[in-house]
């Protein structure tokens, strides 16, 4: 009671300040989950970084998340030559780091050099790296850099969208062998040298990111009007999503990612709230079951799990893909907004999806034959075995703390006790779980996902026998299987041809493999949604990033 | 005394190198290390991760690791945070003051309730005000504060009257002084109700239970046979005793303060200590950890021997040599 009366009495006191209006501010607010680490582009290797300094760097090529090709960025054109192994760029003029130095090709140098060097790891350089060879660059002059690619390499747009960093500003450190300390989030935001659409003004930990508009930005619309039209942004730091629900419900935000959920609810008090609920697209990345095929997993001292058996059977794999509820999870997990997901490349990647796969139908009756004919019948009530008599039982893990993977996982076991296979399911924390995938091995089945790009060869790593995330028996030294040497084969064709509708038919051909031979048993992909102000202009989502996010602005009343 | 302190001061040394050690031994043991969180990224390579084990020296034996933890804090450096990059003093230091303010006054708000509502339950025993108020202490018990702190936002949002989490507002740096500790304080209002709501029950029932077995003790009867008042009674004898296993408290909670809000820190989303530790432990931020480790230590040790001197000086029965004796 007495703390309620001082409450009070404090809360009488309020803050002296003047209205703050987003739309007459032209400052957009939005909300993300967690701090970055670092300000340094080249070292960003989370989520959290990238949001934080992703308006500040630009890229020699930008992404057109509509038509999924590259554009003109910093380098206003390109072109190839010696059959694709040779690829000019000419560098946009007149651009200028915040610090009014000129844009270079000598900040194109010193960037590929940084990523390049061994004691500087980075996330850039495995894409940077062709059959193990690095690209040379040379600048024959202060706007044109030339790479010389060691054979045709189809995605090599893509391998060079790193952030360019500005030399004059970071030569210095890193010639002392402090690069890996430099821009750290403790620099003062106004010390980074950028020249994307916006400049960081203000960074609270745990609180708040602040941008202000870039007076020199180099973008201009159609009509000379100078871009990014918003005067600023402010990213809120916000860890619980609940209390970014109820921000964006206040006002307090523009512009929020509902969860499934929540998408019901916002439709229904979208005219109170002035706001637009819309569809944005369908999940980029792949959420499945894989299942270990690793013999390191299934042989010890000489005698073969029999599990190795199971998983490796096309028949067993065919009964699975057939168990799986898929409607089902959409309905609990999604509230209904999500789609089956048969293939590993998401439909929004539009001419690398393969369309004409045809998914497995949840039918336990059908699931329960394709086993009786393989040789797992029923050896007791309840209980099935392989054709050597050994009851089907295996395990079933995922990373702790999804709730929706949890469901998911409890559905699958479900179904399969419904066909006599018991699943001993436990849920591991993600560190554990990444030690059991990549190094103990030591794992029956487990539901994970990947998040997915545009270009296909960047899941490389997943597909290739030899790839380190070739999850069901990595880094294998020469391909196990058939079926795996072939993929090898379309991925090193895939990256020969220039042209996106060339390639599309090699990579079209491993997704049908994959859902031919089930090495994984893809599951369902979310429906994203989004809900912003209609005071808004211009704000067009899409799966891949905002679309022109430079036109963004405030409709003036 | 002077030797007293000194003894206990020299006595933590050990202490805290055996905490300390244990924690590290512990965060190495448990499988995975930090760059383990960027083995599914299909940018990173495995050579990469090498390189990174290398920068970090994560790929040392244990022993040297500890030791040149150890050298460090022997130079007052905590080290620099494996995630961030940065000294993990700057990453406490701007949230500590957050969290002690935040803990301090959620304190205070508990135990400024608790000990009077303790008081009257137990003097008015099983009347309906002691039902009511137990009951409710108990509703409050089972009530998580994390669950509180959703309730207090959605009151935010419904009445309007205070701010939806945060510490301070987005305009904070356009305010003058006075506007920017009215913006704290007005941040801190809903938080502090929480924690310290959450903190009422278990002190009161405590309270309670104190003074209803002190009213019975045999000294208390002895001072009612001498004929004194029962207002003397109670405020000489009964209060006064039932009051010391709250200074006890009052030492170990000084630990407490740090990682103790974390669950309404990130529902409230406030600038605090307890959401940058938990995600360091599960990233398994080393030095992050440890640093974190060290400064709860230090204050459950500190905290611990400012409690024991000042049931010295609350408690007659206690004194320094009672207390080395133990």
């Amino acid at each position: 009671m007495a703390a309620g009366l001082v409450a009070a009495a404090i809360a009488g006191c309020r803050v002296n300040r003047p209205p703050n209006d987003h739309a007459a501010a032209q400052t957009l607010y939005d909300a993300t989950v967690s701090d970055p680490g670092t300000f340094n582009p080249l070292l960003v290797t989370d989520a959290a970084s990238g949001g934080a300094i992703g308006d500040l760097f630009e890229s020699l090529a930008r992404l057109n998340p509509r038509t999924t090709l590259f554009e003109p960025g910093l380098a206003a054109s390109w072109e190839f030559s010696d059959g694709g192994k040779t690829l000019t760029f000419h560098l946009r003029r007149g651009v200028k780091w915040s610090d009014g130095a000129p844009f270079t090709a000598r900040d194109v140098l010193f960037t590929m050099r940084v990523i390049y060097d061994p004691k500087i790891p980075n996330s850039s350089v495995s894409a940077m790296l062709i059959d193990g060879q690095p690209i040379a660059v040379s600048a024959p002059d202060d706007y044109t850099v030339v790479a010389r690619l060691p054979r045709t390499f189809a995605p090599i747009l893509s391998s060079l969208q790193f952030s360019i960093l500005p030399a004059h500003a970071l030569e210095a450190a890193y010639a002392a062998g402090r690069f890996n300390r430099v821009w750290g989030i403790d620099t003062p935001p106004d010390r980074l040298v950028a020249l994307g659409p916006f400049l960081m003004t203000r960074y609270v930990p745990a609180q708040l990111l602040a941008y202000r508009r870039n007076p020199n930005f180099w973008m201009r619309d159609g009509h000379g009007g100078r871009l990014p039209r918003l005067k600023g942004e402010t990213h809120l730091i916000v860890p619980d999503q609940n209390a970014q629900y109820l921000q964006f419900k206040s006002g307090m935000t523009d512009v929020y990612g509902p969860r499934p959920e929540e998408v019901w609810p916002l439709e229904q008090a979208a005219r109170r709230l002035n706001i637009t609920v819309r569809k944005v697209g369908i999940d980029t990345g792949s959420l499945f079951f894989a299942f270990n095929r690793n013999p390191r997993h299934y042989v010890r001292r000489g005698v073969t799990d029999p599990r190795y058996k199971w998983f490796t059977d096309v028949n067993f794999m065919r009964a699975l893909a057939h168990a799986v509820d898929k409607r089902g999870m959409i309905d609990l997990c999604y509230r209904g907004l999500a789609v089956p997901a048969v293939s590993d490349v998401s439909p929004e990647n539009k001419i690398y999806h393969n369309p004409n796969l045809k998914d497995y139908a949840y039918d336990l009756k059908l699931a329960a034959r394709i086993l009786d004919q393989a040789g797992y019948r029923m050896i007791r009530p309840g209980v099935r075995g392989d054709p050597r008599g050994n009851p089907l039982v295996f395990n079933l893990t995922t990373n702790a703390g999804v709730p929706v993977r949890n469901q998911m996982c409890a559905i699958f076991k479900q179904d399969l006790q419904k066909l006599g296979i018991t699943v001993n399911y436990r849920p591991l924390d993600f560190i554990t779980l990444v030690k059991a995938l990549e190094s103990s091995f030591d794992w029956d089945c487990v539901l994970i996902g990947f998040t997915g790009g545009i270009e296909p060869n960047d899941a490389s790593d997943f597909l290739r026998s030899s790839g380190n995330l070739h999850i069901w028996n990595p880094a294998q030294v020469k391909p196990a299987t058939a079926w795996e040497a072939q993929i090898d084969h379309l991925m090193d064709a895939g990256t020969m041809a220039l042209d996106p509708y060339q390639r599309a038919p090699y990579y079209w051909q491993i997704q049908q493999i994959l859902h031919d031979q089930l090495p994984i048993i893809e599951t369902v992909r979310a429906v994203t949604y989004v809900a912003y102000r209609n005071t808004l202009e211009n704000y067009n989502p899409t799966v891949w990033g905002l679309y022109r996010p430079e036109w963004i602005e405030f409709r003036a009343e | 005394m002077l030797k007293f302190l000194l003894r206990r001061i020299l006595i933590m040394i050990p202490l805290i190198i055996g905490i300390t050690f244990i924690s590290f031994a512990a965060m190495s043991l448990i499988p995975g290390n930090f760059v383990a969180n960027l083995a599914l990224d299909p940018k990173i390579s495995p050579q990469v991760l090498k390189q990174m084990e290398a920068e970090f020296g994560l790929d040392q034996p244990l022993l040297l690791r500890y030791a040149r933890w150890l050298w460090g804090i022997a130079h007052l450096r905590l080290g620099v945070s494996l995630a961030y990059r940065v000294e993990v003093a700057h990453l406490i230091g701007p949230r500590v003051l957050n969290t002690v303010i935040l803990a301090l006054s959620s304190m205070a708000l508990s135990w400024a309730l608790a000990i009077p509502i303790g008081i009257i339950v137990a003097v008015r025993q099983n009347s309906i005000l002691d039902r009511t108020l137990s009951f409710l202490a108990f509703l409050g018990m089972s009530v998580p504060a994390f669950f509180l702190a959703f309730l207090a936002i959605d009151f935010a949002l419904w009445s309007g009257w205070f701010p939806i989490g945060q510490t301070l507002s987005p305009d904070y740096a356009t305010l003058d002084f006075w506007s920017r500790i009215a913006d704290r304080v007005d941040h801190l209002i809903l938080p502090v109700l929480v924690l310290g709501l959450a903190g009422v029950a278990s002190l009161m029932r405590l309270m309670r239970s104190q003074i209803l077995e002190i009213k019975n003790a045999d000294y208390v009867r002895t001072a009612r046979a001498k004929g004194l008042s029962e207002t003397a009674v109670f405020y000489k004898h009964v209060l006064r005793n039932a009051l010391n296993p709250f200074v006890t408290m009052a030492g170990y909670s000084l630990a407490d303060l740090l990682g103790g809000a974390a669950l309404v820190e990130s529902v409230m989303n406030l600038q605090g200590l307890g959401l940058l530790l938990l995600n360091a432990v599960l990233k398994r931020d080393v030095p992050l950890v440890m640093g974190s480790v060290l400064m709860g230590a230090v204050l459950l040790l500190v905290g611990n021997l400012l409690a024991d001197l000042a049931l010295i000086a609350v408690d007659p029965r206690v004194d320094f040599a009672t207390l080395e004796a133990q």
